[in-house]
Parts: structure tokens; C-alpha cells; sequence
């Protein structure tokens, strides 16, 4: 496949043969790269020619041998059609037309089964460390991007970033053309002006690359030749979320750029600075931080559990994951860090500072060598310096950390460049600045004033994939092509390198990186895929064919991965810590859009954020105290303001954020250019953020402006006194409560619906999940005989769903299908409601709509606050379909178009659905998602390529739900009957499971009492939410356990 | 049903009967032919009040904004409207009940008290009728609309299909097919047939060619023989036998649209007699409601008299106080059940965000109705009535909103509450249907005879035989 594609990729040369005849794909090249005028121009002189007359006979002989070609008007409007169609075709339009004449399969290619899927390895190039990926591909279209289960810094997990980058591939708004000068031209044109250009210059003096981080070992060994053709040619890579912090430390720390690399599954203790390592991959290596994390939380008798200490500003799921979260302002973070080296609690700190500070420092030293500190990337570099300077001191390194080489191949540190950059383009020495794939017009600084900047380069080229801030000011736009569509080579967290290898055929002929900086090389129409193959040589061992063809296969690249580099013990690096005062201004990288480059991407903005649950926005989000102080409610517009910069924001409440710190997600608030989605959402941050304020400024000024903002949260719909939370004391006063805690967190607690407790308390009554709860909490219905399943013999229908008989024709077992879901694994990181997204064509339905609650995700993480809301203790719980054997939906559809299987999974039969939402009322976890409008899009057909053919697409007036993925149950179980055998445990992954980086979720047969799923069900943790009401449902839940320290009980 | 009145001077008030000290059913001093001409001079006349075509263009403007309601839903969806998840069920479904509820009224004039012998139910019986026959076009409308996909809502039906797919009977929504579609049939052939003398009337008396065949067709040849009064009140009878069960189990089995859920504050054995009653109980406000102005405006004071309303009102007075217990029961029960659900259900209902709704429903249901209707002089205050009549259909409305939204928007997994908030489709749609119902009752009592003139005639004293002579018969002047 690999290989076919490469050819594939090769311009298409039109050779013809004879020259009377004329084919349209000649008549296509003859227009290539006229525009306007001289487009029509040309289509008018092709028309007289002979050869066209005969084309027009034989392509639309009606036409042709009407009346009206000899008329000169209707010819003319003719000619306009044609010309039209001419030029879209290919081109525009969102479907990518073969130039060739094509032809149904009259001999099937031998490695196509159509209704078959194809699997291929390949890997997500992103800034923190490829993700190695498995594309399922159907008839050559990548319908689904999970995570390749063969290489070890994935096991098959994915993110939720990763997912959604298929949405990105088809997005229907990506750039399609190369632009210059606002009108449309060519690849050709571009790379003939661009050479023209370079050889002019002494030896590229004013040529400047402007690139993302550049992630490809091949493109940066092609740099490498550039500059040894032109000198003088600078490359800067940079973007608005940089690793800045960490090079700047390990330079100031080793002399050197190392990254760290954590082994968490030797760590007892984790103290994570500012680290949202369970947040996504926004922090490098998070799918093998999140899967050791997982494994060592999860609770085994006589296994011993870590425990992970969080000290951070935003409250984020790896926060509310560990036993203890201290909240700090991030001036705060930097100066504990950094009192946590010297040994002494920071000067200023509280008494619950100094007795977590206490209890902290004993817990790392008591397991010195099992213990780690992780900081954040958005830390500042003294909170880094400090990292390196404990984990020394812990004898971590060797052991729970160990410094490589970067898994960049050029590590820099950005913001200094990008400002010496901005300073030789003001300085007028830039002649041609190329931006390779980032938007600096929308994310630089604000104080640089790069748009400015940007105007005064005489020549500015942009390769991106939309036509953005960027481009649509650039001399030359060239359209990007996606990593889906391109080749190029990146390495993963241990260093390991993947080949990315192209799944389909750019559909808009989009270029690379490679492309640009090969332009300027001894052979400029060399491929990317010539350029990776080079490269790879270096890196291949062996026979290269074989292994080229084993690494394309396998999805790495054997013998890549980083050894443990020697950096000696770190400097004391004398960073200051960043300056704190008045409100403090956090910026962060939005766990759903990143830095802005998925703004276009609706699964991701509908995505419900970790944490807040907040859809389709940003805010500025503060604790309660700080809302009071600044005299502001929830859902209020305000002005934020820092250094004279302002931007009105809406505020939002974060439970647990630390006072006097606003939290502002960046990669919002884009214009017109960022698409059909992405335009006009939230508020950019990046308009505040200044070089001196990259991560974190002070004296910021919130002032409250008249009106309110309606934004939308997931969770709670539009409750009217959110803004103070429930107030109302149910039945008796919590002890601690201030008033405010959260009447759905405290609810969930007492009916039961989340069940945990401490591992001492497991140990003394390991059925703690039936029996009692931990803690002060008062049991209504949650536990005990009242919050468990009735008996059998209690209900009037003793044997409605018997799942246990088995066949006696055939002695088999029946299939009973049921999903356990282990709480303490669950770290609410979102990637399995984007992978279900994917799998089963669930719309994206709009800002408007999920503010009145109708999210069609079939799987949502409820997130639930339980305790004081100022330092509250959060729990997830991934909810989808629970498919009750007694399910109260089944009985109230008046058609019957919602119906038990016998295998035991509750289907929708969406043909027969009239929309009557009787089920939806009667389903006590309200998991059902109702199409109220025509949600799905039928129109765009760049998202038709995308579905997934063995899931239906639901109208309007449907009812839909989580089905089990009943169509991968169809599937296996078609398999084993091909096979004549049974269906076997682990042959059906439902999405969810397949992407979740914890393991989390299993599913399986339940009747099969050696499968995973009836192992954990056997638990005595496990329970089902809602036991009382009898709905008997096939997914229960394992209850969690923490590892708290007893000193700070 | 006599309401005694203290001894006074029965030369006071012209309407109380001398006799028995009650208000009379009809006032004195008509006869048949008074009756005939008065109620047929309605219907037959050729000098149609202004007042009436005002009415009906009122009515015809507000439908439009129904017309116009429908339009925008079938073309984008049920989307338009405030429902989503978790209350999926909103205005649509509220209404439908409201409308069901108000119907029951006219049955239980029409049958259960036809059956009782309560022959004051005879000036109020047509006009109730066709309020319930409008009430249920009204609330049919509802189900058909409230669905995703309402061009296929028609598989609700037990019909033979090719597919071989039949409705899902152990849901309550197909019950409901039947429970409405039989009512609505036995409704109309209980209300046509009961017009059948009248229509022989209004075509005896008619001058107009086309009113003349009109009716002609409709009395069906009635010819006023003796079999064919045989045969007609033997026909009444036994639909008002049929009607009868239909008062009770129709909106018993809309209650159960909400007792058979699972949820809290739908999931309770006492929704069908408390549903029924105050089913009767917003019926009578209806009543109440459509009969004031209407003797008013038709002089028709001494057809419909104090003495209906009285009696109305005093019906009201019952039937409240059953809704008035239901109420009391569910708080007792929220309690006595010990089960959080129920508990928070309530606790939500009366303090949660919605509380409002709950506490106008207590105020407008109970509260002001249930104080003042155990005052007679309130009871014969025919504008106090009116007032009352439209606070108590308000509050009938509002107990479906509690209970609809109330018990949906926040339920058992707190992760999933949500809110409601109708939207403006909503309301013109509700109030379209209120434009409809209009439209059609304005219709109604242009061309129908509003009052059964037969049924009149039988209560004139003249028909009751003389010891002394001849009863008057006066046959012929109704021909």
C-alpha cells in the first residue's frame, strides 16, 4: 500500500498520443494556473480549435449536436458551464476526481475486500512527541485513527486530539488551492519564483523559515542541505505553546537540551508541578504516563498503590486524580518548588501549606528512588530547575526518570528567536519569510506585533492547511497537506521513530514542509517520500527494502529508541521564579483545541473540557473567592485586562482554582479564518499574551461589564443558581461546606453513584462498595441493602432476561455482553467520547444546541465535586448506554424500536423510530441522545468520505445511543463463524475501549467466567449506579481507591 | 343538586323557582314554542351578530399562528420547541393533557349525569359536548406533532403492514391511541346523534335552500315518530353507558403515560383518580369559562342559569378537593416512602429552581379556588365564577407543567439535570390551538344549535301531565 501510494503521488504526466485527440485532462492542463482573464481567454481559443469540437462530440454529444453551439450566445453560456466545471474539477469541490478516465474494478486489487477494513501504522506528528497510530482504513479511505498497539508508547491507546485529527483530514475548509496574491495559482508557479528567488540572494541571505516545531529528523536533515546551499538562509521554529521552560532549564541545568523521561511504574510517589501529565498530549509522553500511572493506581491486594501529589493552578483531571492537590498560583508553584529543593516550607505559606509541604517532603524522601517529580510545560523554567534539582536529590534519575537526547531533532528555545526574528523583519534585512505550517499573525505575542511586522516583508509565503491570519495576508499560500496525506518520519516520547506514511492521496494535492525546503535543493521536484527514504537509511538497519517495508508494517523503526544520556547533576540554574502580585493571569493551551490549530474541528470544540465540562468557549475561570472579590457571577461578561491589553471574556467557575489566579485557555476567539466552526468561538487569549507573559503575568484587572455571556456546560444545563452553586441544605448541614459544594456532587455521593475509599479502608472491609461508605457521608439510597439490586425473587418477573441458559443443541455458551469500568483508572482524559465520535458518526450539532443540553455524545465523563468547593475532591465517571437487562426504555417505546437482543445488548432500531422520547424519559441515566433537528450533515462531501460505513447516519426525529458497538460485536462474531469457533475474550474493543490510554474499560462476555470483563465484574468492588431501581444494567462500575498519606488525613 | 335557600320573599328574585326555593333550570314562563324559537333563532337567523364574526376572526387569527406553528416544526423538527434531554417531554405533552382534561367535562354532563337523571345538565350538555369534541381536536393534534418523525407517527396503529411490525402494547403511548381515538369517536356520534331531533327542527325551520338541505341531511329523516324517539333515547342511553367508562379510563390511561415511568414524581399509583378528577375539575372551568359569556352574549340567562353555575361550581368544589388530596398525598408519600428519590423529587418541586411553577400550581388550583367555592354568593357571582374559572384552567395547566418538568429536569443521575425553557414556537403553537378551539366553538354555536332544544322542551312543565286535563302538547309548534 505503502509504495502504491508513493507512485500515486507522482505528478500525472499526460502523455498523448494522437494529437487530433484532445482528453479533458489535457484541456484541465492547458487552464492549469490561468486565472481570471486569461483563464477565459484560453478556454475561448481551445474552443476554436478542432480538436475541441471533437472532445465536446464525444464528451456531451447532446450538446454538441444541438442547435445552440452554432449559436453564438447559448455557446457561450455553454462555454461558461464548461469552463466552470472544468476548472472545479479536481480542484474545488470537496471530492477528489480522478484526472484519469477511471473504471469499476473488473479485477478487485488483490489487497482490497470491499466492506473490508485495511489497518496501517503510521504515526501523529505533534510538537510533544509523535503518537503512533493504526488508521483503519476503508476502500483507501481512513475512516478511524486509534492508537498502534504494537508500539510500546501507545498499546493501542490514543488521545483525544489524535482521534479528532481525522475530522481535521476532511475538514471541509481546508485550504485547496495555492494562492498568490489572492488568486489562484500553482504549486509550479511557486517553486519557479521561489528558486528564482534564492538564487538571486547571497547565498539565501534574507530567505527566513518561520516553522513549527519541526518534528521530522528528515526535515531537519533536508534544513541541514538548505543551509549548506544557502548559508545565509535562517530557519526559526517557533509556536505559541513551546517547550520553552524545559530547554531553558536543562541548558541552564546540564549545559545541554535533554528531555526528561519518566518510568512511572517504578514510582510510588508522584509529585506532578504543574503537570497535567493525565491531561493529554499536550504533556509529552502522556500516553505511557497515563497507562503506568493507571497500572500502578489500580488497587490489587498486596500491590502496592502510588500515590500522586498535584500542586497546580488550574484545576486539572491529573489534579483531581491525586490523593493531594494543593492549588497555587503560579508564582506560588515555582517559589514551593523551589522551597521543596531547600527543604523549608516557602516563606508566607499558610498552615495547610506548610502541613502539606511537611507531609510532602517526608513522603518523597521516605520513598527516595521511588519517588518522582514531574513538572509542567507550562511551568515556568525555575519550577523545571527545581524538577531536576529534587529528582537528583530523590535518586530518581536512572530509575524513575532518565534524560535522553530531544525527541525533536531541533530543540530551541522559540520565544527568543521568534523575538530576534521579528526584529530583523522590522529591520527590513527578512526579504522572503516562509511560515512552514504555523499562524503566527493570530498566536505571537501581542507586544511583538508580528502582523505589522509581517507586512513589511516584501515576500511571505504560507504553507498551512486553511487559509488562516496567516495566509490570507502571505503573498503565497500553498496549501498544506495533512499528516494523513503526506510522508515524513517523527519520533515518539522514548525516541523511538515512526514513518508516516500517507493513507490517501492529498484530496486537495496539498504539499509539505518537505516540499518547500526541497525546492531550494539540487533536485526540486524531489518527493518527500525520496527525502524520508534518505534519511531512513541512516536509521534502518539492515537490508533497507526489508526494513523500510517492516517499519511502514510495524509503525517504528527498530533500534531508534533514545538510550539513557549521562548529563551529570544539574547546576543550580538560579532561574527566578516569574513575578506574582495582584491577579494573576495564567495562559494554557485548551485541553480540546491545543493552541488553536483544532479550531476547526467540531468534535473538539463540542467536546465537554475536562474538568469544567465547558463546550464550544472559553473563559476566564477563578474560584468562588475570587469571583466575589472581583464582584462578578458566573456567565458575566467582563473586560480582562493585562498591561493595557484587554479583551472581554465571560467568567466561569473552577472548582478548586487557587484564588486570585484567572485561567485563560488559549486557541480561541478566531475570525472568519478559521472556518465554518472554528470562526467566532470564545475569546483570544493570545491578544493579552505578551513576551514577558508567556505562561503566567500579574497585576491583572477584571472588571465586570454589563450583560452576560450564556456559556455552555455539559454538565449541568443552564442551572439559574449555578453562579453560588446549591445553596439549599438538602437534610442537614455538611460540616465544612461554607455554603458552597456542589448539589449534584453531594447528590451523587449520597445515591451512590460514585462509591470509593481509601486503601485502609479497603483493607479493613474490602466490600466497602456494598456495605458502607468512607468517610462523613451520610448513605440515602448509595449503600447498603437499599442501594443494592433487589433480589431476584423480589421482582414480578423473577426470569424476564434469563442471559445464563445456555444452547443445549450446541452446548455454547451465550454471548451475554456487559462493560466493567474501573473508576480509579478513569482520569477523564476524553478520548474515548472523540473515538466514539468517529466510530459511530455521531454529529456535532453547535453552540446553540448543547447550551439547551442536546449533545449527541453517546458517552459523556461526569464529573462530579464533592466537598467544599473551594478545594473540593472530583470524581469521573464515564457514562454511556448501560444496556439494562430490565431497561426501562424497551417498555415504553410504542413501536418497539428499541429492543433487547438476546445476546443482551439494548438496540435501536433507528428505522423504526418515530421520536417519541418515551425512552429517553424513562432511562433513569438519561444516556440517550435525541436528533431534534437534522443534525447529521448529509451535504458536505468531504464528511462523507469519512463515516464509517457500518454505522447508519440518524436523521432528524431519531432517538440514538451508545450501542456497544454492536457493529465490531457483528463483526467479530462473523469472524468466528467463519472460523467455527467461538467468539473469543478480547476479540470485541468497543471504541471507548480501544482509545482509553488507562484501560479503563473492558468489555466482553459476561457468561464467559474466565473473560477480563467477568473477572472485574466478580469484584467486590464493582457495583452498578442506580441499583435499587432493578434496571439491572450490563455496565457497572469498579469502585475506586486512593492512597492517601495518612499525615495529611 | 338543590341548592336551599334561605326562606325569603320569592318575589325577590324572578329566578327562584316558588316551589322549591331553588334556582329554576329554566326561568319562568316559557314554552315550547319560546324555547324552539329561541334557541333555533340562533342558529337561523339571517342577521349575524357583528360580535360573532369578530369572535370568529380572532379565533381564525390565532389558529393561524398554529398554522403557521406547524409549518416551521414539520419542516425543521421538534427541535424548534424548548424540549431536549433531560426533558424530553415539554409543551407538546402538557397540552395534550390540558386539552384531554378539559374534554371530560362535557362527557360527564353528557353521560354520567344523563345517566344520574340530572336533568339541569340539559341547557349545558350540547355546548359541553362540542367543547370536549374541540378540547380533543385540540389535544390530538399534540401527539401527532409532539414526535420526531410525525409522517410515521401512524405506526402507533395496530395496522396490517407487510413488514409484519405490530405497535408495542406494553407501552402506555399505544394505549393511548386507543384510549383518545375511542373517545373521540364515542364523543362525536354521542354529541351527533344527540342533535338529531334539533337538526329536524332547524329543518323545519329553516327558509334558506341550503339550510334547509343541510340540516335536512343531518336529521338523518327525522320525523319526531314516536319509535324514532324510541329508538334515540334508547341510543343515548346506551352511549352514555359507553361514555361513562371513557370519563374514568381516558385520562386514567394518560396518567399512566406518567405512572408507568419509572421516574420519581410520575411513578405513582394515586395519577389515575387524581388525573380524572382533575380532569373534571379544569372541564368545569372550561365550561364555566365558554357558558358565561355566551349567555351573556346570547341572552341566554334563562336557559343557562345561576342554578348551572351553582352547580358547576359546586362540581369544581369536589373534584378540587380530590386534586387538592392527590397533592397532599404525593408530599405525604415523598415522606412516608422513606426513598431519597421521592424525597429530593419533592424537595426539587417545591424548592428547586422550578418551585415557582409548583407553588402557582398550589395558589391557582387550590388556594384561591378551594377557599371561595364554599361561599354560595361567590358561587352565584357570575364574573367572580369567570375569574375563577380561568385561574383554575391556568392551574390545571401548571399541574401538568410540575408535573412534566418538574419530575424530568432533574432526576436520578445528578450529571444529567438539565432545565426547560420554552421557546416561542412553544407558545404559538399552545396558544394556536386555543385560536383553533376558538375558531371551531365560534363556528359552533353559529350553526348548531347551542342549546338541545328537545331536551329543553321535555323540562317545561307543560309536558308533565295535569291531573286536571290534557298535557299541552305542542308538537305541532315545533314543526
Amino acid at each position: 500500500m505503502a509504495e502504491m501510494k508513493s507512485e500515486a503521488t507522482q505528478p500525472v504526466v499526460v502523455t498523448q498520443i494522437a494529437k487530433a485527440k484532445l482528453t479533458l485532462a489535457e484541456v484541465q492542463a492547458k487552464l492549469t494556473g490561468k486565472t481570471g482573464r486569461r483563464f477565459w481567454k484560453n478556454l475561448d481559443e481551445l474552443a476554436e480549435t478542432e480538436e475541441f469540437h471533437e472532445l465536446m462530440r464525444e464528451e456531451f454529444p447532446r450538446q454538441a449536436g444541438a442547435n445552440e453551439w452554432v449559436d453564438a450566445v447559448s455557446r457561450r453560456g455553454f462555454l461558461k458551464v464548461m469552463g466552470a466545471s472544468l476548472a472545479l474539477a479536481g480542484l474545488a469541490g470537496c471530492t477528489k476526481q480522478p484526472d484519469e478516465p477511471i473504471f469499476p474494478y473488473v479485477k478487485q486489487p488483490e489487497d482490497l475486500v470491499l466492506g473490508k477494513p485495511m489497518y496501517f501504522a503510521t504515526a501523529f506528528p505533534f510538537p510533544t512527541g509523535a503518537v503512533p497510530v493504526l488508521v483503519k482504513s476503508d476502500a483507501f479511505r481512513p475512516i478511524k485513527v486509534d492508537g498502534n498497539p504494537e508500539h510500546p508508547m501507545s498499546l493501542g491507546k490514543s488521545d483525544a486530539l489524535t482521534q479528532a485529527t481525522l475530522l481535521d483530514l476532511y475538514d471541509p475548509d481546508r485550504s485547496q488551492h495555492v494562492v498568490y496574491r489572492g488568486e489562484n495559482s500553482t504549486w509550479e508557479a511557486f517553486q519557479q519564483a521561489f528558486t528564482a528567488a534564492a538564487k538571486q540572494t547571497l547565498g539565501g541571505q534574507g530567505i527566513y523559515f518561520l516553522s513549527e516545531t519541526i518534528t521530522s529528523p528528515t526535515l531537519a536533515e533536508q534544513w541541514k542541505q538548505v543551509q549548506a546551499a544557502y548559508p545565509q538562509a535562517k530557519l526559526v521554529q517557533w509556536e505559541p505553546v513551546n517547550r520553552d521552560s524545559a530547554r531553558a532549564a536543562s541548558k541552564a541545568a546540564f549545559g545541554s537540551y535533554v528531555d526528561a523521561q519518566y518510568k512511572l511504574d517504578e514510582a510510588d510517589v508522584i509529585l506532578s508541578l504543574d503537570a497535567d501529565f493525565l491531561g493529554g498530549i499536550a504533556h509529552p509522553g502522556f500516553l505511557p504516563l497515563a497507562a503506568a500511572y493507571a497500572e500502578r493506581h489500580r488497587y490489587e491486594e498486596g500491590k502496592p498503590m502510588n500515590r500522586l501529589y498535584v500542586v497546580e493552578s488550574m484545576p486539572t483531571v491529573t489534579g483531581f486524580k491525586a490523593e493531594h492537590r494543593l492549588a497555587l498560583k503560579p508564582s506560588e508553584i515555582a517559589a514551593f518548588a523551589q522551597a521543596l529543593v531547600a527543604g523549608t516550607a516557602p516563606a508566607g505559606a499558610t498552615d495547610e501549606q506548610k502541613k502539606y509541604f511537611a507531609a510532602l517532603s517526608a513522603d518523597l524522601k521516605k520513598s527516595a528512588g521511588k519517588a518522582v517529580v514531574i513538572p509542567g510545560e507550562q511551568a515556568s523554567p525555575a519550577v523545571h530547575a527545581a524538577a531536576y534539582a529534587l529528582n537528583e536529590a530523590l535518586g530518581a534519575v536512572g530509575k524513575t526518570v532518565v534524560y535522553t537526547d530531544t525527541v525533536v531533532p531541533m530543540p530551541s528555545e522559540q520565544l527568543a528567536d521568534l523575538k530576534s526574528l521579528v526584529a530583523e523583519m522590522n529591520a527590513g534585512k527578512v526579504q522572503w519569510l516562509v511560515v512552514l505550517g504555523n499562524n503566527p499573525n493570530y498566536s505571537a505575542p501581542a507586544d511583538l506585533e508580528f502582523p505589522t511586522a509581517f507586512a513589511k516583508v516584501p515576500v511571505t509565503v504560507h504553507l498551512g492547511t486553511h487559509v488562516d491570519e496567516t495566509g490570507s495576508v502571505a503573498t503565497w499560500h500553498i496549501n498544506k497537506a495533512h499528516y494523513l496525506e503526506s510522508w515524513t518520519d517523527a519520533r515518539a516520547y522514548d525516541g523511538t521513530i515512526s514513518i508516516v506514511q500517507p493513507m490517501i492521496d492529498p484530496l486537495y494535492g496539498g504539499k509539505q514542509a518537505h516540499d518547500v525546503l526541497q525546492t531550494l535543493l539540487a533536485n526540486p521536484q524531489g518527493s518527500a517520500y525520496e527525502a524520508v527514504q534518505a534519511t531512513a537509511r541512516g536509521y534502518i538497519q539492515g537490508d533497507f527494502a526489508a526494513g523500510w517495508r517492516k517499519a511502514l508494517h510495524d509503525g517504528w523503526v527498530e533500534g531508534t529508541t533514545f538510550a539513557p544520556k549521562s548529563v551529570g547533576a544539574p547546576k543550580a540554574a538560579g532561574l527566578a521564579a516569574p513575578a506574582g502580585g495582584g491577579i494573576e493571569i495564567s495562559f494554557r493551551p485548551d485541553p480540546s483545541l491545543y493552541d488553536g490549530r483544532f479550531a476547526n474541528v467540531g468534535w473538539l470544540q463540542e467536546l465537554p473540557k475536562q474538568v469544567t465540562n465547558l463546550s464550544w468557549d472559553n473563559a476566564a475561570l477563578m474560584s468562588l473567592n475570587t469571583m466575589a472579590k472581583l464582584g462578578v457571577e458566573e456567565n458575566d461578561k467582563a473586560e480582562l485586562e493585562l498591561t493595557g491589553r484587554k479583551v472581554v471574556v465571560p467568567v466561569l467557575v473552577a472548582p478548586g482554582h487557587p484564588d486570585d489566579v484567572i485561567t485563560v485557555h488559549l486557541g480561541f476567539g478566531r475570525g472568519a479564518e478559521a472556518g465554518r466552526v472554528g470562526a467566532g468561538v470564545g475569546f483570544n487569549a493570545y491578544t493579552l499574551r505578551t513576551t514577558t507573559a508567556v505562561l503566567s503575568g500579574a497585576d491583572a484587572k477584571l472588571t465586570k461589564l454589563s450583560g452576560t455571556y450564556d456559556l455552555c456546560v455539559t454538565k449541568v444545563h443552564n442551572i439559574e443558581h449555578r453562579g453560588a452553586f446549591a445553596q439549599h441544605d438538602l437534610n442537614q448541614p455538611l460540616s465544612d461546606a461554607n455554603g458552597t459544594y456542589s448539589l449534584a456532587g453531594h447528590e451523587a455521593m449520597e445515591r451512590g453513584i460514585i462509591r470509593y475509599a481509601t486503601l485502609e479502608e479497603v483493607k479493613k472491609n474490602p466490600d466497602f462498595a456494598h456495605e458502607g461508605a468512607s468517610g462523613s457521608l451520610v448513605n440515602k439510597v448509595g449503600y447498603g441493602v437499599e442501594g443494592e439490586t433487589p433480589k431476584k425473587d423480589e421482582s414480578f418477573f423473577p426470569d424476564a432476561w434469563n442471559y445464563e441458559k445456555t444452547d443445549p443443541s450446541s452446548l455454547k455458551i451465550q454471548n451475554a455482553w456487559g462493560m466493567a469500568i474501573d473508576l480509579n483508572s478513569c482520569i477523564g482524559c476524553n478520548a474515548c467520547i472523540v473515538s466514539c465520535y468517529a466510530e459511530n458518526n455521531i454529529p456535532v450539532v453547535g453552540r446553540e444546541q448543547v447550551k439547551v443540553g442536546r449533545n449527541m455524545q453517546w458517552l459523556r465523563i461526569d464529573t462530579y465535586f464533592e466537598g467544599d468547593l473551594h478545594a473540593p475532591r472530583a470524581h469521573f465517571q464515564p457514562m454511556a448506554c448501560q444496556h439494562c437487562e430490565n431497561a426501562g426504555c424497551e417498555q415504553v417505546c410504542p413501536v418497539g424500536a428499541t429492543v433487547h437482543t438476546p445476546e443482551g445488548i439494548n438496540t435501536m432500531v433507528y428505522n423504526r423510530c418515530v421520536g417519541t422520547r418515551y425512552c429517553s424519559n424513562n432511562c433513569p441515566y438519561k444516556v440517550r441522545r435525541f436528533n431534534f433537528l437534522l443534525y447529521s450533515d448529509y451535504e458536505t462531501e468531504s464528511l462523507k468520505f469519512m463515516r464509517n460505513p457500518d454505522v447508519s447516519v440518524r436523521s432528524r426525529g431519531v432517538m440514538e445511543k451508545c450501542s456497544y458497538c454492536v457493529q465490531r460485536v457483528e463483526a467479530a462474531k462473523i469472524q468466528a463463524d467463519k472460523e467455527n469457533r467461538e467468539v473469543r475474550d478480547g476479540d470485541v474493543v468497543t471504541a471507548c475501549q480501544q482509545a482509553c490510554p488507562t484501560s479503563a474499560i473492558t468489555f466482553g462476555n459476561i457468561n464467559d467466567k474466565a473473560s477480563k470483563v467477568a473477572k472485574r465484574k466478580a469484584e467486590e468492588r464493582d457495583y452498578p449506579v442506580l441499583a435499587d431501581l432493578n434496571f439491572r444494567p450490563r455496565t457497572t462500575y469498579t469502585a475506586g481507591v486512593i492512597n492517601p498519606n495518612p499525615e495529611l488525613a | 343538586m338543590a341548592t336551599k335557600v334561605p326562606l325569603q320573599d320569592p318575589n325577590l328574585d324572578p329566578m327562584i323557582d316558588p316551589r322549591t326555593g331553588e334556582y329554576a333550570v329554566i326561568a319562568p314562563g316559557h314554552n315550547f314554542k319560546s324555547v324552539t324559537q329561541k334557541i333555533a333563532g340562533i342558529v337561523l337567523t339571517s342577521n349575524t351578530p357583528l360580535g360573532w364574526f369578530f369572535g370568529l376572526i380572532v379565533g381564525a387569527t390565532v389558529a393561524t399562528g398554529l398554522v403557521i406553528g406547524l409549518t416551521w416544526l414539520f419542516l425543521k423538527g421538534v427541535g424548534i420547541w424548548g424540549v431536549t434531554i433531560p426533558g424530553a417531554w415539554g409543551f407538546a405533552i402538557i397540552n395534550f393533557v390540558w386539552w384531554i382534561g378539559i374534554g371530560h367535562a362535557g362527557t360527564l354532563i353528557s353521560a354520567i349525569l344523563l345517566l344520574f337523571k340530572q336533568t339541569w345538565r340539559n341547557s349545558i350538555n350540547r355546548f359541553a359536548e362540542a367543547m370536549t369534541i374541540f378540547a380533543v381536536v385540540c389535544a390530538g393534534t399534540f401527539p401527532l406533532i409532539h414526535v420526531g418523525r410525525p409522517w410515521l407517527a401512524y405506526w402507533l396503529f395496530p395496522y396490517p403492514n407487510t413488514m409484519n411490525v405490530w405497535p408495542q402494547f406494553r407501552s402506555p403511548l399505544a394505549w393511548d391511541v386507543f384510549a383518545v381515538s375511542t373517545y373521540a369517536t364515542i364523543s362525536i356520534v354521542f354529541w351527533y346523534v344527540g342533535m338529531i331531533p334539533d337538526f329536524g327542527t332547524l329543518r323545519d325551520r329553516a327558509t334558506m335552500p341550503l339550510a334547509k338541505t343541510a340540516y335536512g341531511i343531518l336529521s338523518l329523516g327525522w320525523r319526531g315518530s314516536t319509535r324514532h324517539w324510541m329508538r334515540y333515547e334508547t341510543a343515548s342511553l346506551l352511549l352514555a353507558g359507553l361514555s361513562t367508562p371513557l370519563v374514568l379510563s381516558v385520562h386514567t390511561v394518560i396518567s399512566f403515560d406518567f405512572a408507568v415511568a419509572s421516574l420519581a414524581g410520575w411513578h405513582t399509583t394515586i395519577f389515575p383518580p387524581y388525573f380524572v378528577a382533575g380532569a373534571i375539575y379544569s372541564g368545569f372551568a372550561m365550561v364555566l369559562t365558554l357558558a358565561i359569556p355566551i349567555r351573556k352574549f346570547y341572552n341566554l340567562d334563562d336557559l343557562v342559569t345561576l342554578r348551572h353555575l351553582d352547580n358547576m361550581a359546586k362540581v369544581m368544589l369536589g373534584t378540587g378537593g380530590i386534586v387538592a388530596y392527590g397533592y397532599g398525598m404525593e408530599v405525604f408519600m415523598s415522606w412516608y416512602s422513606a426513598s431519597h428519590w421521592e424525597f429530593f423529587m419533592m424537595w426539587n418541586r417545591m424548592f428547586g429552581p422550578m418551585g415557582w411553577a409548583y407553588w402557582m400550581l398550589i395558589l391557582t388550583n387550590i388556594a384561591i379556588p378551594l377557599t371561595s367555592l364554599w361561599s354560595r354568593k361567590l358561587r352565584v357571582n357570575v364574573a367572580y365564577l369567570f375569574v375563577l374559572s380561568l385561574i383554575v384552567n391556568t392551574g390545571m395547566w401548571f399541574e401538568r407543567f410540575v408535573i412534566v418538568v418538574t419530575s424530568l429536569y432533574r432526576d436520578y443521575l445528578p450529571s444529567s439535570w438539565g432545565t426547560y425553557r420554552a421557546t416561542f414556537w412553544d407558545y404559538i403553537i399552545y396558544i394556536g390551538t386555543m385560536g383553533l378551539f376558538t375558531f371551531l366553538f365560534f363556528l359552533f354555536v353559529r350553526f348548531l344549535p347551542m342549546i338541545p332544544m328537545s331536551e329543553i322542551r321535555m323540562m317545561l312543565p307543560q309536558t308533565k301531565v295535569d291531573r286536571g286535563g290534557e298535557a299541552e302538547h305542542a308538537i305541532e309548534e315545533t314543526v
